[in-house]
């Protein structure tokens, strides 16, 4: 399909999106899963939701695992996780999801300039979880449709900065693993990223 | 969609929220008020907040005498998107308004409301405690435009469009006269009043 300066499909929503993903070696299965969602338009309203997967694989919520959903905004949340969420590829088929608690936020805090370091906090009753990026850098616009979309359904306009390293703790404690390299649409890029300026589109039936 | 790749070979300029209210008091006539907001997450002035507000675009009237002002938080980013951005749109370039802008320090900004139906943007700055409302708003629209379909022409934009048909302005509670206008963009007919949000400017390779 040609490039359309108006795409025909349905906003699903829009804002920021980044996430840190951890191994304990290069190999080796995710260790620790996050994921920010600061929501400006949704179907659902607006927003902000941090998931936290400390344990990706284990059945169980918080506080008995580091599995955890914070949010300002249920609904919209569980729609995020049903829809998008639940089907990005690293996240996919993690038993963690599946059982983690959800907690409604008390209080959050961004802090950083985003030209090398930002961090997102989210407090709730009995649980804080950061997530930390350094060593960012340039910015790169992306343009997705559902064949590259971590999805497999949507379009996708976005912002990416690659961090060099990054951080998730929960109530202090740093959950394991390192940032790793993936291939990222050809260009090598670490598994930690800032993904501000997204819009999340539903293409038309005919889109091809 | 889509591109040849999926990354895009251009330089990101700045992305943010880009929401404005262009007003008229006779629809052939000239603008009567004017508010462009801006909130960066990105730039290279770095990150802040900055609205240009024109109470009186034909005149050149500084603050207090009139209310052409650019509030900000960061001076260095103001002055970036008055140099590099407004000034190069065509709706602001010849107003004499933009010719004598008082700058002054945001105090305090945030947004309340809901962008499925009434959203405003609150900005205090000094004496001044400024409003602005996007009421009627319709339904999200993804654009992605070449540089011949943006203003300035320069870059290209990526940017999500929500049109209100309720727009208000208001400075000390005093409501600024005028209405929208119908506007077309990029074959759409819409309104001079509008959400811009994950709006991302693009220097084409």
């Amino acid at each position: 399909m040609a490039r359309v300066p108006v795409n025909p499909g349905t906003v699903a929503w829009a804002g920021d999106n980044p996430g840190i993903y951890l191994r304990e070696t290069p190999d080796g299965p995710w260790t620790a899963l996050g994921i920010f969602f600061r929501v400006l338009y949704s179907a659902y309203g607006r927003g902000s939701a941090m998931v936290i997967l400390g344990d990706p694989g284990e059945a169980s919520g918080f506080p008995n695992s580091r599995n955890v959903c914070l949010s300002t905004n249920q609904e919209m949340m569980r729609y995020l996780v049903d829809d998008f969420v639940r089907r990005f590829p690293s996240f996919r088929d993690q038993a963690g999801l599946e059982a983690m608690t959800w907690l409604d936020v008390a209080s959050q805090a961004s802090e950083g300039d985003m030209t090398d370091t930002w961090s997102e906090t989210m407090h709730a009753t009995g649980c804080t979880a950061e997530m930390r990026w350094t060593g960012l850098g340039s910015p790169f616009a992306v343009e997705v449709g559902p064949k590259d979309c971590a999805t497999g359904i949507h379009d996708m306009y976005s912002v990416f900065m690659e961090a060099q390293s990054a951080s998730i703790t929960l109530n202090g404690a740093p959950l394991s693993g390192q940032v790793c390299e993936r291939l990222f649409f050809g260009r090598k890029m670490s598994t930690a990223f800032m993904a501000v300026s997204e819009t999340w589109v539903i293409p038309t039936p005919d889109e091809g | 969609m889509p591109l040849a790749s999926p990354i895009h070979p251009g330089q990101v300029v700045w992305t943010g929220e880009n929401p404005g209210i262009l007003l008229k008091e006779d629809p052939d006539g000239p603008f009567s008020a004017i508010a462009t907001f801006f909130r960066i997450y990105l730039s290279p002035a770095g990150r802040g907040t900055v609205l240009l507000l024109l109470d009186s675009p034909e005149q050149r009237r500084q603050f207090p005498d009139g209310c052409n002002v650019l509030l900000h938080d960061n001076k260095g980013l103001a002055e970036y998107l008055l140099d590099s951005f407004i000034s190069k749109l065509p709706a602001f370039a010849a107003l004499p308004a933009c010719e004598s802008l008082s700058l002054i320090d945001i105090d305090e900004s945030y947004s309340e409301g809901d962008p499925r139906s009434c959203y405003s943007e609150i900005v205090k700055a000094g004496s001044l405690d400024i409003k602005l409302t996007w009421d009627g708003l319709g339904t999200p629209t993804a654009l992605e435009l070449p540089t011949e379909l943006t203003g300035a022409k320069e870059n290209e934009l990526y940017t999500l469009l929500i049109e209100s048909t309720k727009p208000t302005i208001q400075v000390n509670g005093r409501q600024l006269p005028g209405n929208p206008v119908e506007r077309v963009q990029a074959d759409i007919k819409t309104t001079t009043a509008f959400l811009y949000f994950s709006e991302t400017w693009i220097q084409p390779a």
